[in-house]
C-alpha cells in the first residue's frame, strides 16, 4: 500500500517555548498511502509537532512539505483546505451545532459560504448542501451515528464524540489525516471500530498519521512508525524492528511500555 | 386620544430601531462569538454620520460646529452612517480579530469605545463635543410637512421598512451555509480553521455586517430624536443591547425582537409609571437600568440559553442525492 512518493516531508524543524525545546530539529518523512504513527514518551513533543504540521503554531526553525510544497508558514486553514486535516487530542465538537451539521461545516469548498452568495444568491448553497446532506448521512452511516444525526454534539457520549471526529475529518475529504490520539480514553471494542474505519480509509487513498500511545495497534496496524524523544526523531521503522532498539526501550520507562507491548 | 397614538407610535419606533441593533449584535456574537463590547460606538458612528450628512453647514453664531454640512436627501445619510460604522468595524476587527482570543477582543473593543468617547467629546469640531448635534431634519418630512404626532406616525413606515429588509439579510445570512460556519467558528474557533475556514475573513464580515446594522441603527434614531450627544452612547448602553440579546435568546433573530420588546417596550416603559421622587433626577433612569439588569439575572438563572433559544437545524431525510428535495433549516 505505501508508495514511495512522500506526501509529507518534516526538516529539521524547532519550536521552544520559552527556555524548552519542545521540537528540536525533528525530521522524518511519510510515504503516501502510508498508516504511519507518531510514538514517543510523555513531554517528547508529539503534540507540539501535530501543531506546527497544520500551522497551528509557527515554526522556530525549519520546514515542512506537503505534496513536495513547502507550507511553512501558511495558515492552518489554507493547510487543510490543501489536504492535510488534524483532529485534537481531546474531543472538539461544535457543540451546539447537530452531529449533521458538524460534518456539513467540515465539508470543504462550499459556495455558500461566500458572502454574496449566502446573500445573494442562497440557491447555490442550497443546491450544493442537498448533495453534501446525502453525503453526510452516509458518513454517519458508516461510523453509527446516524441515528444521532439531528442531536446536538455536545450530548454525543465520549466514544461517539470519537467517532464524530474521525466522521468529520473524512467528511473533510482530506488527502492526509494527523490524528491526535484518536483512541485516547476509549474502550477497547471501541477501539477496534475506529481501527477499523481507518484502515478502510486508508484503502480509500487516505495516508494517515497517527499520534498513538496504543502500542499494540501500532504494532498489528501502522506500516511506519516514528519515534520522538526529546523533540527530535529517535528511530523510524516498523515496531517489531523498533522495539529492540535500545534506544527506543531506552527512551520508554525502563522499556517497560514497549516490551509488554511486544510480549 | 392623539396622545396616546403618539406615545404608542415613539415606543414603536423604539421597537423597531432596537430590532435593527439587536440583530446587528445578533450577527457578531449570536452568529460568529465576537465579543463586542462597544457595539453602541459603531450605533454613535451612526447616527453622527447620519446627523452631519443631513443637517445643512454649521451656522455662525449658534455656537453649534461639525464637519460635513452636506445636506443629503433621505435615505442618502442613513446609508452613509451604516456604511461609515461598518467601515469602523472593519478597522477594529483588523485590528483585534486576527491574532487575538474573544476575552481579549472583549477587552480591546471595550478600549476603541473609551478612545473613541473621549475623542468625540473633546475633539468638539468633529460632532460638537460633549453638546452634541442638535436640529438634525426629519428624513421626508422636508416633503410630507408633517406635524410632530403624524410624523411620528409617518416614521414607523420608515423604520418599519428598513428593519424588514435587514429582517431578510439577517435571515438569510443565518439560514446559509456562511451562517453555519459562523456558528460553528463561534463553537470553536481553532477547529474551524483546522477544516480549511479562513475564520479572520468570516469574522470579519461577521463583525462589518453587524457594525453596518447599528450604524443604521443610529441613524434612524438621530432622524428620530433630532439631536446626539455622547450621552446618548454611554458604555452602559451596550449593556442594554446585550440584555436584549441576552434576554431573547442569542442566534435567534426572533428572540431579539421579544428581547427588544421586553426591554424597550416593557421593562423600560414600566418604569416611566412609578410615582414621581421629588429631587432625584436620576433616579429613574438608574432604576429603568436596575430593571433590566434584574430581568437579566433572572432569565440567565433561569432559562441560560435566552426566552427564545437558537432553532436546531432540521434537514430532510435524503440518503442519495435526489434533487428537488428540499435542505434548509426548519422555520
Amino acid at each position: 500500500m505505501p508508495t514511495d512518493t512522500p506526501i509529507l516531508e518534516v526538516d529539521a524543524i524547532v519550536r521552544h517555548f520559552g527556555g524548552l525545546q519542545a521540537v528540536d530539529g525533528c525530521s522524518f518523512a511519510i510515504q503516501k498511502g502510508m498508516l504511519a504513527a507518531l510514538i514517543g514518551p510523555n513531554g517528547a513533543g508529539k503534540t507540539t509537532l501535530v501543531n506546527l504540521v497544520a500551522g497551528a503554531l509557527p515554526l522556530h526553525g525549519g520546514r515542512v512539505l506537503f505534496e513536495g510544497t513547502d507550507i511553512s508558514g501558511w495558515p492552518p486553514h489554507r493547510i487543510a483546505a490543501r489536504g492535510l486535516v488534524r483532529t485534537f487530542q481531546i474531543s472538539r465538537e461544535w457543540a451546539q451545532l447537530t452531529v449533521l451539521e458538524n460534518l456539513l461545516v467540515a465539508a470543504p469548498g462550499q459556495q455558500g459560504e461566500q458572502l454574496w452568495n449566502a446573500l445573494l444568491r442562497p440557491s447555490v448553497g442550497r443546491q450544493q448542501d442537498r448533495k453534501l446532506v446525502a453525503r453526510a448521512l452516509d458518513t454517519l452511516d458508516t461510523f453509527g451515528l446516524y441515528a444521532m444525526r439531528n442531536e446536538y454534539a455536545v450530548t454525543l457520549s465520549g466514544g461517539q464524540k470519537r467517532l464524530l471526529e474521525l466522521a468529520r475529518a473524512v467528511m473533510s475529504q482530506p488527502k492526509m489525516l494527523l490524528l491526535d490520539e484518536p483512541m485516547a480514553g476509549v474502550n477497547p471494542a471501541l477501539t477496534e471500530q475506529l481501527a477499523a474505519h481507518i484502515e478502510s480509509l486508508r484503502q480509500g487513498g487516505i495516508t494517515f498519521l497517527l499520534v498513538e500511545h496504543n502500542l499494540e495497534f501500532v504494532e498489528q496496524s501502522c506500516d511506519h512508525v516514528v519515534v520522538m524523544a526529546l523533540g527530535r526523531t529517535l528511530a523510524t521503522g516498523v515496531m517489531a524492528e523498533l522495539r529492540t532498539n535500545p534506544e527506543v526501550v531506552g527512551a520508554y520507562l525502563g522499556g517497560d511500555v514497549v516490551e509488554r507491548a511486544a510480549g | 386620544m392623539s396622545a396616546v397614538v403618539f406615545y404608542l407610535a415613539t415606543i414603536v419606533n423604539y421597537f423597531f430601531i432596537y430590532n435593527i441593533l439587536a440583530w446587528g449584535l445578533n450577527i457578531q456574537f449570536g452568529y460568529a462569538g465576537i465579543l463586542d463590547f462597544t457595539y453602541i460606538t459603531f450605533m454613535a458612528v451612526g447616527a453622527y454620520v447620519a446627523g452631519v450628512t443631513s443637517l445643512g453647514p454649521p451656522q455662525p453664531g449658534t455656537g453649534v460646529v461639525y464637519i460635513l454640512g452636506w445636506h443629503l436627501p433621505f435615505p442618502i445619510p442613513i446609508l452613509l452612517g451604516g456604511l461609515a460604522a461598518a467601515a469602523l468595524g472593519l478597522v477594529v476587527g483588523l485590528l483585534a480579530i486576527n491574532r487575538l482570543r474573544s476575552d481579549y477582543l472583549a477587552i480591546v473593543t471595550l478600549s476603541v469605545g473609551i478612545i473613541l468617547y473621549s475623542l468625540v467629546g473633546n475633539l468638539t469640531n468633529l460632532f460638537d463635543g460633549f453638546d452634541g448635534l442638535v436640529g438634525v431634519p426629519e428624513p421626508l418630512n422636508g416633503q410630507v410637512h408633517l406635524g410632530v404626532n403624524t410624523y411620528t406616525i409617518f416614521y414607523m413606515a420608515v423604520t418599519g421598512a428598513v428593519m424588514v429588509l435587514l429582517w431578510f439579510v439577517a435571515q438569510r445570512l443565518l439560514r446559509s451555509p456562511l451562517g453555519r460556519t459562523m456558528r460553528a467558528i463561534r463553537e470553536d474557533v481553532d477547529v474551524a480553521e483546522a477544516f480549511g475556514k479562513n475564520t479572520f475573513r468570516i469574522r470579519l464580515w461577521a463583525m462589518v455586517i453587524g457594525c453596518f446594522y447599528a450604524g443604521v441603527g443610529g441613524a434612524l434614531l438621530v432622524g428620530f430624536v433630532g439631536a446626539f450627544s455622547p450621552d446618548g452612547w454611554s458604555t452602559l448602553e451596550t449593556f442594554i443591547i446585550w440584555a436584549i440579546l441576552l434576554i431573547g435568546g442569542r442566534g435567534n433573530n426572533w428572540g431579539s425582537v421579544l428581547g427588544s420588546f421586553l426591554v424597550v417596550a416593557v421593562l423600560s416603559e414600566a418604569t416611566r409609571y412609578l410615582p414621581a421622587i421629588p429631587n432625584n433626577a436620576f433616579l429613574e433612569p438608574a432604576l429603568r437600568n436596575m430593571v433590566i439588569g434584574a430581568g437579566l439575572i433572572v432569565v440567565l438563572r433561569f432559562r441560560p440559553q435566552g426566552l427564545l433559544p437558537e432553532r436546531k437545524a432540521n434537514f430532510s431525510e435524503v440518503r442519495t442525492a435526489a434533487p428537488g428535495l428540499e435542505a434548509s433549516h426548519a422555520d
